[in-house]
């Protein structure tokens, strides 16, 4: 065995060669070329609007607004809608259509054309695009179960009639993007198609520079309203998660996003206060604490109003959503609807606001009493609940661990469980669940979110897969409340069943509403102008909704 | 050739053991992907369209081994099918897209690493008790026990955005067509070098160690006795004789890591918002992408078998006393 002696001629030679190599490496990359900043900066009036999506670190080019994962702007500036309706400020703007028209029996829709309307390939916008466009959706993905028949009246007219009165299909129809038959008509099978060179009507159609982390689109050259395509295009980057795209964000090179960032005075506004701005506006959906109400003793509505007034709201909105979320009232509404909500209703709440001691007493009341600081059920055993919550929303589990706490003020020991989302989502489709929080249904109208908590016909066996009403509560005279709302055409009679349900709600609490959830939006003025904002709510700052065309039209590049 | 063959023949069995494996284990996931669509569009899709799309995607309710046959004859014509969170992309181009980043990136981090990692164990088993040899591998185990993710985010923040000497996202500036020109390539190799460096310095400490501690093992042979005894030089006696056989470790090392690099690095892709497979999968475990998921997963043990067959070879060259065998 041969010592380990050290040979007399070091090595140094090989070890040099090794680390001046790694240096030159990377000295020389880091000396070819500075990485310019996307756009930061540019105030020549041809800037992009540059924006983010932090959910999809790639793009594919798939353009098929039949696919619910078609790419980014395919559905805001690709094709847009007969009629756009705005979450802000509940407006309807003509778009496609110029005026409509609902029949008095309300069992159909009659839409007036907008004249001189191209695709974005020259060919005339008629109605026969339209009547194409449902017709291949009814086909293609099913739904619109009350619409019997689509017809061109002429040229410029469409009429769709239903076979039921239905007056929020207004808003499904209205909505609903318009494809061009003389493409779609063409191709194999519709579903499959990626359609990476979309003819649109919308301001910006033209798809250059596709890569897998950006791609960029430009105006539509036979635009029905040039007025208003100020910018020159839009140019979408792609990250993988919150945290990439916020950096890119809070240095002020990409112009807007609706992701969420953490104290947002401090790493954003702080920054550029003369710039950086932001706008959460309560136009969310309400955030439930459903509780399965096929499980004793979550079936006795007394045990539900008592565990709400056991909830600080306060404090969740405060605390856990930093602020920026609304406490809920007992009419279930979230603050999106504050024009359906029965004021008089609202002001004499109860079971929605914070009192321990008065929740125990409801308890005591409804036959769970304490003994030894624990609340126990009537068969005797302690009266615990889990509360389930997807692992990746932070703010969530913080509201489930406040509501863990203020119910061991009323002795219910409450564990908060955090699997994978899909895993929390299926045992809510099946109904295994004990407790969770969930979101509920944001439509134009209450109509969904009504439908949502208390229709009995969206109600499910447990280990049914249900979509909605995973809480499975079923009250016929919502139903009957519920179809009245969608059958009544005139406003008057529509408030009368509103404020129905929202008396029926207070009375059942099919769940418990925590708070309206926020619509995060955040952009820097440095670059474009004529952002919505409180004082001006024309559209919301999401840049995925309805309302974003109203946005990407409204816009003006800043020039220096 | 026997040899080969018969290697050929265990590979073959490895495969479909994997492939079986592929396919029930996201099956085993509760929930399913339409729903999970479902509740993430809020409202925004009607509950009538579930069953149309269930039938879309294919989720409609085919006997489990339809469905396995159906799979295995995919894999061999490589039709891997639609993908789910991407629909209608096909599979093979969700993957192709993305898969030369991956690459790119891990090829270039691994071959560093190992290069490197190997050439400071050789020189620290050496010069053993030297400078190199105490200071370095603790150092370099030191540095790569850090978390990834925290290491990653500090290189970022000092190079990128406090220093501003690299560029913080993305494989190549935004607006740059890509193509095989210098400016290009420069580009890349910019945008490449804190992604690298940042998983050379988690991983390179193991390479060291790991080529220090069979090098000295090597060195107590006795033909290196006889070798220093012969009258040759150093330097040739350690690379030409001690680590050419020590290298044996090595090399199976760099073919399982060489297998696993089309995996992604996940975390180097969220960081660096580096395009990448990676992210790819999670979305795809996420959204309860069948298609994809399987897709990616075949791709992983295809190269990880591949990789290990291709070292197989290697080693018949490298290591005379596989061939007696």
């Amino acid at each position: 065995m041969a010592p380990s002696r050290m040979p007399s001629r070091r090595p140094r030679a090989v070890l040099r060669a090794v680390t001046a190599t790694a240096a030159a490496a990377l000295v020389l990359s880091a000396c070819t070329g500075g990485s310019g900043a996307a756009g930061a900066g540019d105030t020549s009036g041809n800037q992009l609007l540059t924006i983010p999506r932090e959910d999809l670190a790639t793009f594919t080019r798939n353009f098929n607004p039949l696919s619910p994962q078609a790419a980014p702007m395919t559905l805001q500036a690709v094709y847009e809608p007969l009629v756009v309706h705005s979450m802000a400020d509940a407006k309807d703007t003509p778009w496609l259509a110029t005026k409509w028209e609902r029949a008095k029996d309300g069992k159909s829709l009659t839409f007036t054309l907008r004249d001189g309307v191209k695709w974005s390939d020259g060919q005339a916008l008629t109605a026969d695009d339209v009547v194409y466009t449902f017709e291949l959706q009814k086909k293609v993905l099913g739904g619109f179960d009350y619409l019997d028949k689509v017809t061109a009246v002429d040229a410029h007219t469409v009429k769709f009639s239903f076979n039921k009165a239905f007056s929020t299909a207004f808003y499904e129809i209205s909505n609903h993007y318009i494809l061009p038959k003389h493409i779609w008509s063409e191709v194999k099978d519709p579903a499959k198609f990626t359609n990476p060179n979309p003819v649109g009507t919308g301001p910006y159609t033209k798809i250059e520079k596709f890569q897998s982390q950006s791609y960029e689109l430009r105006k539509n050259p036979d635009y029905w309203q040039p007025a208003k395509q100020r910018i020159a295009g839009i140019q979408m980057l792609a990250f993988s998660g919150n945290d990439s795209a916020n950096i890119a964000f809070t240095s002020g090179e990409v112009d807007w996003t609706q992701s969420f960032i953490p104290d947002i005075e401090k790493s954003f506004v702080a920054k550029d206060k003369k710039h950086n701005h932001y706008w959460f506006p309560a136009t969310g959906a309400m955030i439930n604490w459903q509780l399965n109400t096929t499980r004793a003793p979550f079936n006795d509505p007394a045990v539900r109003k008592a565990l709400s007034m056991a909830v600080d709201r306060d404090q969740i909105t405060e605390v856990a959503m930093n602020g920026y979320a609304e406490p809920a009232d007992c009419t279930g509404l979230a603050r999106t609807y504050d024009t359906w909500r029965d004021t008089s209703l609202a002001a004499s709440c109860t079971w929605t606001k914070y009192d321990s001691a008065a929740a125990a007493k409801a308890l005591d009341a409804a036959g769970y009493k304490e003994s030894g600081g624990k609340r126990k059920l009537k068969n005797g055993k302690n009266f615990t609940l889990d509360i389930s919550v997807g692992s990746a929303s932070s703010d969530w589990i913080s509201v489930a661990n406040i509501i863990k706490q203020d119910l061991a003020k009323v002795g219910i020991t409450a564990t908060v469980k955090t699997p994978d989302w899909s895993a929390v989502q299926s045992s809510y489709n099946t109904g295994t669940f004990d407790t969770g929080i969930v979101w509920s249904n944001n439509g134009a109208t209450p109509y969904e979110y009504f439908r949502g908590v208390m229709s009995t016909k969206m109600v499910q066996p447990v280990g049914k897969q249900a979509t909605e009403n995973y809480h499975r509560f079923g009250d016929k005279k919502a139903d009957k409340l519920i179809d009245a709302f969608a059958a009544a055409t005139d406003e008057k009679t529509q408030a009368e069943q509103m404020n129905g349900l929202q008396e029926l709600y207070n009375e059942d609490a099919p769940v418990v509403p925590l708070f309206t959830g926020p619509e995060w939006g955040a952009y820097t003025d440095a670059r474009f102008t004529g952002w919505p904002t409180a004082k001006n709510p024309y559209a919301t700052l999401g840049n995925r909704n309805g309302s974003t065309i109203l946005v990407l039209t409204s816009l003006k590049p800043v020039k220096s | 050739m026997r040899l080969i063959l018969r290697n050929l023949g265990f590979y073959l069995l490895a495969f479909w053991a994997s492939i079986t494996l592929n396919f029930v284990l996201p099956r085993f996931m509760p929930g399913d992907p339409v729903s999970r669509m479902f509740a993430q569009a809020q409202g925004t899709m009607q509950p009538d369209q579930i069953a149309q799309l269930r039938k879309l995607f294919g989720l409609d309710n085919r006997p489990l081994w339809e469905q396995y046959v159906s799979y295995v004859k995919s894999v061999f014509t490589g039709d891997l099918g639609i993908s789910i969170s991407r629909f209608p992309t096909p599979v093979s181009d969700v993957i192709g897209s993305q898969i030369g980043w991956t690459l790119l990136l891990g090829g270039v981090a691994l071959v560093i690493a190992a290069v490197l990692g190997n050439l400071l164990g050789i020189v620290a088993a050496w010069r053993r008790g030297g400078v190199l040899d105490s200071a370095f591998p603790p150092l370099l185990i030191f540095v790569g026990s850090f978390p990834y993710f925290w290491l990653a985010m500090g290189a970022l923040y000092l190079f990128g955005v406090s220093l501003g000497w690299f560029p913080m996202r993305h494989a190549y500036d935004v607006g740059l067509t890509p193509g095989f020109n210098g400016e290009f390539l420069s580009n890349v190799a910019t945008h490449l070098v804190l992604p690298a460096l940042t998983i050379v310095l988690v991983s390179i400490g193991g390479w060291m160690l790991g080529m220090r501690n069979t090098m000295i093992a090597t060195a107590a042979e006795d033909y290196i006795t006889m070798a220093e005894a012969k009258g040759l030089s150093p330097s040739r006696i350690m690379f030409r004789y001690a680590a050419r056989n020590a290298l044996l470790p090595s090399v199976t090392n760099f073919g399982m890591a060489l297998g696993f690099v089309v995996g992604g690095a996940l975390l180097t892709e969220v960081v660096f918002a580096y395009p990448g497979i990676g992210y790819q999968l999670l979305i795809a475990v996420q959204g309860l992408d069948y298609p994809l998921m399987q897709g990616i997963f075949l791709t992983i043990t295809a190269a990880v078998l591949i990789a290990n067959f291709l070292v197989d070879l290697v080693y018949v060259r490298l290591d005379p006393r596989v061939r007696v065998r």
